[in-house]
């Protein structure tokens, strides 16, 4: 590494604006990618401090403490224990809010407490005047042993001077600024004997948390009796916070003063209307509609536009590259699954900027306050109605929301029933299935059937996803405490960077997580799709040639071939060999074809079906799919096979069949384990199954 | 028998006694919801739970089984 | 004899399979390896 590269970890409670100061540090120049081996988004930006040096940033997660109670926290602790690991920082930099300075401190007289180069920034620098607030800084340097940096990263004041600070990081005092053993004199006195060698902060921290590197260690002092029952440790803690917090309050009695007369209490005002019994509510669910309205109303002239772009580009290829098999690949593969990808983009942007809108200026915890009783009837949480709405566009990001429900019960729960809500993949299969079967009628002059029909459906899934929550708590012994604690923040105009830039951070791990897995399984599904074991896939053209020339069918060639090696293929196979499991549902085999390559991503469904009818390669237009499903009669009864039965079973099926493996995957990856996806899809798969079933032969 | 924060009526402030440490939240605690912490109740969330409180200058909600655990005395308002 | 865009199509799908099996079944990188040397936790 260049020797003018310092390392700077940014660390925090949530809340803070650390964001926001990482962001005016680094500008654009940031990635985003995962902590080995689990799901934490790690983030690094780079920053030009001066002429001769540079920083790596690494914004960490936002805690409260070194005292871990998440995946997220533990993070921090165990970078900042572990001097060998590559991101190990040269100097810290504890962001704290001046309004919440004094719970901010804790965790920075801990962050001291290890001994590594501390900046402390106090953020928010600009509301001090409103909110009559005044500093002692050289004061609270001494005190803190540390430097500070006023920062408003609002109004952008301070960021030289934090940069100035970064660049001297090796003039910065790395002396604890108290005490923390005295809490037990006699314990730590022996393990300091035990352990001569070691800051004796870091052991404690070893005994109290269950961080992961430190497995073998434990044992060590487990063995040396050093191990005390969880309540002693706990009441240790609590006078370890005891003994911080004095300090802390002795610092700031004389480093800080509030001239309560200039305060004013905007805050409580707005959260007597916000959290009302009434209003409360009405907003709520008016903002819920302006989300939905965004997502599929607004987003559908960009997802129009893109659906084009690639269905052009798509022939384009076909047309312009040298013919063969990569060419095919290409055109009927690759192009396609791609757009199946980008369709999403406009839906999910939407989706996060509201959730970020909403997060940044502090109503989501309100939200959070609204729902949490009404949700726990479920089984769920307050923090569940984020991954539930965020269902709407598509569960993969929804699931990753769930990240912060600090109950594991309930987080599971909420994983577990998302993928119920109606994503929307759901929406093309919905949209061509309703068109065939529920007439475009209105119903009292009113309201048109097919609209109803739709929203039954979203009814349907959201009712499915409290209705499993709710058998799922009943079922799961899981013991696990409540530990409730939302911060509710001061509410904040939001920054349009910090949204922007979380927009499209969100959106690009979207393409690139689910996007890798969707296109890796078009390829795979492609080549199924395209290739035969026997003569008579290699001979479509001429067998096609001679049916076409002795009349016994007709219409155009290319398609009809395209059509009967479908029809030969692996996946034809596949297809026809699941045709007993899935005829009492009312689906022949074609059908049973589009739901084995739907399984990669729902919306597969109505491509499939546009190939098999052979419509597929010429065009693209709905009506024309619509049309040759609509005339689809069956070989031997004659039979309409789109009729209302099998309309409605397969509407059934995809509102509640667990049709996406890219949820499974990340199902996996947030539960580390494969019993919770398995489950999914059996509970979930299973459950279509009977109600599609049950409601054809009801129907039919 | 000790009053908890869950009896706390909208606006009443009380000063932190005791509380069950087995049932609290390490959180809660590093929050300040410590004892001889002054806490004061905000807003109760409809149908009684959570509750929205704020100590050590710390705005929080809590559900109310927890609360239940924070004994305190009641500051009376001159 | 294999055309050469038939190499590169199989060599994608070997891809796109390998790919898959790593996300799916693929083992966990092992957590930070803490085993020798003084990493600040022994």
């Amino acid at each position: 590494m260049n020797r003018n590269t310092i390392k700077v970890a940014l660390i925090g409670n949530p809340n803070v604006g650390k964001t926001s100061v990482f962001n005016e540090l680094t500008g654009l120049n940031q990635q985003v990618g995962n902590y080995p081996g689990i799901t934490v988004e790690k983030k690094v930006g780079f920053a030009k401090l001066s002429e001769y040096t540079k920083a790596t940033i690494l914004d960490l997660p936002g805690t409260y403490s070194l005292n871990a109670s998440s995946m997220d926290e533990s993070v921090v602790i165990e970078l900042l224990m572990n001097k060998n690991d590559k991101d190990f920082p040269d100097v810290a930099v504890v962001v704290s809010e001046v309004e919440n300075l004094k719970r901010n401190l804790l965790l920075f007289t801990q962050i001291k407490d290890l001994e590594i180069p501390t900046i402390l920034v106090i953020n928010m620098a600009d509301r001090m005047i409103p909110k009559g607030i005044s500093l002692d800084i050289p004061f609270l340097e001494k005190e803190l042993k540390t430097k500070i940096a006023l920062v408003s990263s609002r109004k952008k004041i301070g960021i030289d001077n934090l940069k100035q600070l970064i660049i001297n990081y090796k003039e910065l005092s790395t002396e604890p600024c108290l005490n923390a053993s005295s809490i037990d004199p006699e314990y730590f006195n022996s393990l300091r004997r035990a352990f001569p060698n070691q800051l004796l902060y870091k052991l404690w921290l070893v005994i109290t948390q269950d961080v992961n590197f430190a497995n073998l260690h434990r044992k060590k002092i487990e063995e040396n009796s050093f191990a005390k029952p969880k309540a002693d440790l706990k009441r240790l803690q609590q006078k370890e916070t005891i003994k911080r917090y004095q300090f802390i309050n002795d610092t700031l009695k004389v480093g800080y003063k509030v001239d309560k007369t200039t305060a004013t209490d905007f805050r409580e005002r707005l959260d007597r209307v916000l959290t009302h019994k009434i209003f409360g509510y009405v907003i709520f669910f008016g903002i819920l509609m302006l989300i939905f309205q965004s997502i599929f109303d607004w987003s559908s002239i960009p997802m129009d536009f893109i659906d084009e772009t690639f269905a052009v580009l798509s022939s384009y290829a076909k047309t312009h590259l040298p013919a063969g098999i990569l060419t095919d690949l290409i055109s009927e593969g690759i192009i396609p699954g791609l757009g199946g990808i980008i369709i999403f983009i406009p839906q999910i942007a939407f989706l996060f900027l509201f959730i970020s809108v909403l997060e940044e200026s502090g109503y989501m915890s309100r939200v959070v306050f609204l729902m949490d009783k009404i949700m726990r009837k479920f089984g769920l949480s307050g923090k569940s109605v984020v991954p539930l709405i965020s269902g709407t566009a598509c569960a993969i990001p929804a699931i990753m929301a769930a990240r912060n429900i600090e109950n594991w019960k309930e987080r599971l729960i909420t994983i577990l029933v998302t993928p119920f809500t109606t994503c929307s993949a759901r929406l093309p299969v919905y949209a061509i299935l309703i068109s065939l079967i529920i007439p475009d009628k209105r119903v009292f002059g009113l309201f048109n059937m097919q609209g109803l029909t739709l929203m039954t459906l979203y009814l349907l899934g959201f009712g499915m996803a409290i209705f499993s929550a709710y058998i799922l708590n009943k079922i799961l012994k899981i013991k696990s405490h409540s530990y409730f604690v939302v911060e509710m923040p001061g509410y904040k105009i939001p920054m349009f960077k910090n949204v922007a830039i979380n927009v499209v951070e969100k959106t690009k791990s979207f393409v690139f997580g689910a996007g890798k897995i969707i296109l890796a399984l078009s390829v795979i599904l492609w080549f199924l799709g395209s290739h035969g074991p026997d003569k008579t896939f290699h001979d479509a053209e001429n067998i096609i040639e001679t049916q076409l020339q002795n009349k016994t069918i007709s219409g155009e060639k290319d398609d009809l071939v395209a059509s009967y090696k479908l029809e030969n293929s692996y996946i034809g196979i596949i297809g026809k060999s699941i045709e007993p499991v899935i005829r009492p549902l009312g689906y022949d085999w074609k059908i049973g074809i589009a739901v084995v390559s739907s399984f990669a991503a729902r919306e597969v469904f109505v491509g499939t079906l546009a190939t098999i009818y052979s419509v597929g390669s010429h065009s693209d237009e709905e009506t024309t799919i619509k049309n040759r499903m609509a005339a689809e009669v069956h070989p031997i009864t004659g039979k309409k096979i789109f009729n209302v039965a099998t309309g409605v079973s397969l509407l059934l099926f995809y509102a509640f069949a667990m049709q996406c493996i890219s949820t499974l995957a990340i199902t996996k990856k947030e539960t580390n384990s494969w019993k919770w996806p398995m489950i999914q899809l059996v509970f979930m798969s299973g459950f279509a199954y009977t109600v599609s079933l049950i409601a054809y032969q009801l129907l039919k | 028998m000790a009053i908890t924060v869950a009896q706390l009526q909208r606006g009443q402030k009380g000063t932190i006694l005791d509380f069950n440490i087995e049932e609290i939240p390490l959180k809660l605690l590093e929050m300040g919801c410590l004892p001889g912490n002054e806490v004061t109740l905000l807003q109760v969330a409809p149908f009684g739970d959570p509750l929205y409180i704020t100590v050590n200058d710390s705005h929080v909600a809590i559900r109310l089984e927890t609360a239940k655990e924070i004994s305190i005395e009641i500051i009376d308002v001159p | 004899m294999m055309s050469f865009q038939e190499i590169i199509v199989y060599l994608l799908l070997g891809f796109a399979v390998a790919f898959l099996w790593k996300k799916f079944f693929g083992k966990k990188k092992k957590d930070k390896d803490c085993g020798d040397g003084d990493c600040g936790c022994h």
